[in-house]
């Protein structure tokens, strides 16, 4: 099935859009933008798991007798989202009807409690789509941390005062775990490059068979400490400085999406954020020397790789 | 009509009875002593004997995750676990009844560490007992491959739309050796019709939002609705018995199973295994001239509240032999289930508990209760405090 995954910014705005309106999500929320261009990709064949978190907590799955989707949706534990849609899966291809099978969680769900079941899946070959919105911690219920929180960063469990200095270990290297799983197709994405995003959604929906893997990068202005209308300033400004560079493996192939022709430091990205405000020049550099690090890795495994799409 | 008999193990007497019963999807998670049950299930697909999906999980977690995923979508699953199998699915385990979800599991009864053990015992499933699952004990391999047919029609059943367990006790029953009679696979599909699941589904053409956040007076409905499901299962089980019978000869007493109770005066309850050894000690009290008699619980959830206390009442005494423990209650769970069930307290009642990790409840154990339960019917009183079952010989491990 040959699917356009090169959309212009305005075919993407005419696009469906599967989520109700009115949903409750934060002022500056680029996630809830993340879900809606995800799901006009995905189409009305999907059925969708939001596990509890944000976006769960927002309502997309419904309050009392209403819902929040235009698709069928569900609630799975915070811990067995994959499982969940898996068995949704194998039940869907048993009387040979094909769905969109895809899971919308944050980085809680998927790279600390769900990661077992997740693993799991991805092992076994299970075919869904997974989608992650990291926020980099327990964003919805008021700032924890998590296994994908930055080092340095404050958050309401790694506070900052004179014996702590914030997080103290470095965020997990999710996208690359994945794609150690020899998935069919791994990538990373930002709200700031929808286009992108679009197109990443796309290709997964073309792989047949196997667990597809996206991780999207969503800085949240309550969390981070930053204003509202600057969501999209510092999704892009993550990019640009490489702290998240936008990448797809597909078929064990590493390739850049989107070119970044002259990186800014990350500094630049971290000193936006009120999470490392209380950093000082060593604590900015050591952020800066494991972005650096796994830049290097990225650039290795990704070798002569393929042309930007970008 | 054609009847095979098979000599078989427990376990696959339940892997036969979930091949004849045609599920879509098996997720399990191998734990001793439920494991062979599995290798079962997965010899029967690889021989094209059971056309169902097997899905090899990572944990028992993910195991009743992928049942209730497949369930949401129209299917009929199996899963099967064991002890710390079943604690480490509590999460789904309980959210599976609260979907209303008509999942089939086998519980190989494994006693619950600490200190390590995997030998036999009901203190797993027992300890689960509020979940809102169905849960039923069986007493033999025949009765295990007889009670999984039974339990998908109650499951499935419109009126009662809920998972189910039938529990058996490990390596007594599991690796226990046992001619079982299995009938034709024509009578068990005119027994158990498709599954539709039409209440709670996800589907593209019948948009649902499962689940979504629910206020308390809703939630309370939910339950409300959930127990009365609860109380409705009280007939369909004893509908599904006397049908069953119908296609094979066999009944097993629907909630219970009484043994030589008509004229007795005092009655010993059991559940599970223990019941064979537990007929022995009555027919030697009966040879005896003491009329004691036998009830076996099936259904401890939900609990024939009813039934126990119609046949308990007008008895001179009773008494129960747990093989667990009530934490907090000085007594076994089945115990305070059968006191609950409201009979009359002027009749003595003893608790003794015995067998617990995979020790031996003896018919001289049995001997010795029926001694005392006699003792407690010509003019004995309730005692506050269980009694202990112990084989004298091992107790010098101690």
């Amino acid at each position: 099935m040959a699917v356009e995954v090169d959309r212009k910014n305005e075919e993407i705005w005419e696009m469906q859009d599967w989520i109700s309106p009115g949903i409750s999500a934060c002022v500056g929320c680029n996630v809830e933008l993340t879900l809606r261009l995800c799901l006009k990709a995905l189409g009305p064949r999907t059925v969708l798991a939001i596990p509890p978190g944000c976006m769960g907590g927002v309502g997309v799955v419904g309050w009392g007798a209403t819902t929040g989707a235009r698709v069928p949706v569900f609630f799975p534990l915070l811990d067995n989202t994959a499982a969940m849609l898996a068995g949704i899966k194998l039940q869907y291809e048993r009387r040979g009807e094909h769905i969109n099978a895809v899971a919308f969680a944050g980085d809680g769900a998927t790279v600390d409690a769900g990661f077992q079941c997740l693993s799991g899946a991805a092992e076994r070959g299970d075919d869904i789509i997974y989608i992650c919105y990291d926020n980099e911690g327990y964003m919805n219920t008021g700032f924890q941390r998590s296994g994908s929180t930055t080092q340095g960063s404050w958050t309401s469990t790694t506070p900052v005062g004179d014996s702590s200095p914030g997080k103290s270990q470095k965020k997990k290297d999710f996208p690359m775990i994945m794609a150690m799983h020899d998935l069919p197709y791994v990538a990373t994405a930002s709200p700031a490059y929808p286009r992108d995003l679009v197109a990443k959604v796309q290709k997964a929906m073309q792989k047949d068979g196997g667990t597809k893997y996206i991780h999207v990068l969503n800085p949240c202005p309550n969390g981070w400490g930053f204003s509202a209308d600057e969501s999209i300033e510092i999704a892009r400004l993550s990019v640009q400085t490489r702290v998240f560079p936008l990448f797809e493996m597909e078929d064990g192939q590493f390739s850049p999406t989107v070119a970044v022709k002259n990186p800014r430091p990350p500094r630049e990205y971290l000193s936006r954020l009120k999470k490392f405000r209380h950093l000082d020049d060593e604590g900015i550099a050591g952020i800066e020397e494991t972005v650096q690090h796994r830049w290097e890795r990225l650039q290795k495994l990704m070798g002569e790789g393929r042309p930007c799409r970008d | 009509m054609t009847v095979n008999v098979e000599v078989v193990t427990g376990n696959e007497a339940a892997a036969l009875a979930v091949k004849m019963s045609r599920p879509d999807v098996i997720a399990a998670y191998p734990i001793t002593p439920q494991s062979s049950l599995v290798e079962h299930l997965g010899q029967h697909v690889a021989d094209g004997q059971l056309d169902a999906t097997m899905s090899e999980v990572e944990s028992e977690h993910s195991a009743m995750s992928i049942l209730q995923g497949a369930s949401l979508s129209g299917g009929r699953t199996f899963t099967a676990t064991s002890s710390q199998g079943l604690a480490l699915m509590y999460e789904p385990y309980f959210r599976t009844s609260t979907l209303r979800l008509p999942i089939v599991m086998a519980i190989v009864n494994r006693e619950m560490i600490s200190p390590q053990t995997v030998w036999g015992g009901p203190q797993d499933s027992l300890s689960l007992r509020d979940s809102g699952w169905i849960q039923i004990y069986v007493e033999n391999n025949q009765e295990i491959f007889d009670t999984i047919i039974q339990a998908f029609r109650v499951a499935e059943d419109q009126d009662v739309l809920l998972p189910v367990n039938v529990c058996y006790d490990g390596f007594y029953l599991s690796h226990l050796t046992e001619p079982i009679e299995v009938p034709p696979a024509s009578a068990v599909d005119g027994y158990l019709t498709p599954y539709k699941g039409e209440h709670i589904r996800l589907d593209p053409d019948d948009v649902m939002s499962v689940d979504p956040l629910t206020p308390g007076h809703m939630l309370m409905e939910y339950r409300r609705r959930h127990l009365e499901a609860q109380t409705r299962a009280l007939d369909v089980i004893e509908t599904a018995d006397t049908e069953y019978q119908k296609i094979t000869g066999r009944s097993w007493g629907g909630l219970t199973y009484g043994y030589r109770l008509e004229d007795a005066r005092a009655v010993l309850v059991t559940l599970g295994s223990m019941t064979g050894a537990a007929r022995v000690a009555v027919d030697r009290a009966r040879a005896e001239g003491r009329a004691v008699g036998l009830l076996k619980i099936r259904s401890l959830r939900p609990f024939p509240k009813q039934r126990v206390r119609e046949q308990l009442s007008g008895r001179d005494a009773f008494c129960v032999v747990d093989r667990n423990v009530s934490f907090g209650w000085d007594s076994g769970i089945v115990y305070r289930e059968v006191l609950g069930a409201g009979i009359d307290g002027s009749i003595p009642s003893l608790n003794f508990i015995g067998g617990l990790g995979g020790e031996d409840i003896t018919v001289s154990m049995f001997d010795y209760v029926v001694d005392e339960l006699w003792a407690a019917a010509n003019g004995g009183t309730t005692r506050d405090s269980c009694e202990w079952l112990c084989n004298p010989q091992r107790s010098g491990d101690r």
